[in-house]
């Protein structure tokens, strides 16, 4: 929220002032406020936070009780639903490519995919990996998502990975890759190096 | 044909205990031999849709999403996307010659297209 409401509430209280005194200005309220008019300004464009301070004095000029107050800092620590989402993309996309990384069931999946005699049942993956059909399923369906994995109309199962031999190496440079583009058309950049969201 | 919902499916974390606590607190039936090991369930009731439960990866919220009946799957995800809808998993066949495919609607709400043999 990061004192949007508040922000909202106190530009309210203004344009009630405004309605009952056209001539009563924003200088004017800075001053019932107690602040300069340029910080009032900076915060009514939103280019200032508030400070918790400023929350509970301005909250009580403005005839809030404690409790509301109480609602309005509370509401100050609560993170933007878009930076909470934000957060949430990376979040997942630097899961995806752990799992990759750090799990293996993923090329064994591939790898069986072309073996003779596949079957394409998932109770059959798990007994010759030696996991659980959970396990297999939780990893079948990563690869589908990041296109690593088609299985047609047919029931017949297929690697995507490109053209010539491939490594499990290569599987694994070729599928993060992979992360990285779908990451980024979520607009998170998986970097080498550092790893944040680009928006 | 219309477009009904045709199944509801809750992805968890811990498929086994999801499965034992609606089976106990509503009596379904939850039954895993399928070649996808999936586990169907049975609501034991005419009204209303059956469903079934997936295992979510680690980094994912349990969560439900709807499974809604197209003639064509490929060219259902098509529209959605043209209406702004994501495909997480494209069209993709279903041991019983069935078809599906998993979307997020412009709102970011996960839900699925179905044609069913």
């Amino acid at each position: 929220m990061s004192g949007t409401q508040f922000r909202q509430l106190l530009k309210r209280e203004f344009e009630e002032r405004k309605r009952r005194n056209p001539r009563y200005s924003l200088r004017a309220f800075a001053a019932f406020l107690n602040t300069d008019h340029s910080t009032l300004s900076q915060i009514f464009r939103g280019k200032r936070k508030f400070t918790t301070d400023q929350i509970r004095r301005w909250g009580k000029k403005v005839g809030m009780s404690r409790e509301e107050v109480a609602a309005y800092v509370a509401a100050q620590h609560v993170p933007d639903p878009s930076v909470v989402k934000r957060q949430e993309q990376l979040r997942h996309w630097t899961a995806e490519a752990l799992a990759i990384v750090t799990d293996r069931r993923h090329w064994q999946i591939l790898r069986l995919s072309g073996k003779r005699g596949f079957q394409g049942d998932c109770r059959w993956l798990a007994e010759q990996m030696g996991i659980g059909v959970d396990d297999v399923n939780v990893a079948m369906s990563r690869l589908l998502r990041l296109g690593l994995l088609e299985i047609g109309k047919a029931g017949t199962w297929k690697a995507l990975l490109g053209s010539g031999r491939v490594t499990e190496k290569e599987f694994l440079r070729r599928a993060l890759i992979r992360v990285r583009e779908l990451a980024a058309e979520d607009g998170v950049e998986l970097r080498e190096r550092t790893i944040h969201s680009s928006h | 044909m219309g477009n009904p919902v045709m199944q509801f499916q809750i992805l968890s974390k811990s498929p086994d205990a999801t499965a034992r606590f609606y089976s106990e607190l509503f009596g379904w039936s939850v039954d895993a031999n399928n070649p996808l090991g999936y586990r169907e369930i049975k609501t034991g009731c005419g009204e209303g849709i059956q469903g079934g439960i997936w295992p979510a990866p680690a980094q994912a919220s349990n969560f439900v999403q709807l499974f809604v009946a197209v003639e064509d799957v490929a060219e259902s995800a098509k529209r959605a996307q043209e209406l702004g809808a994501k495909v997480i998993i494209p069209p993709t066949g279903l041991p019983d010659g069935g078809e599906l495919a998993v979307l997020h609607d412009p709102e970011g709400m996960s839900f699925g297209l179905m044609k069913k043999m």
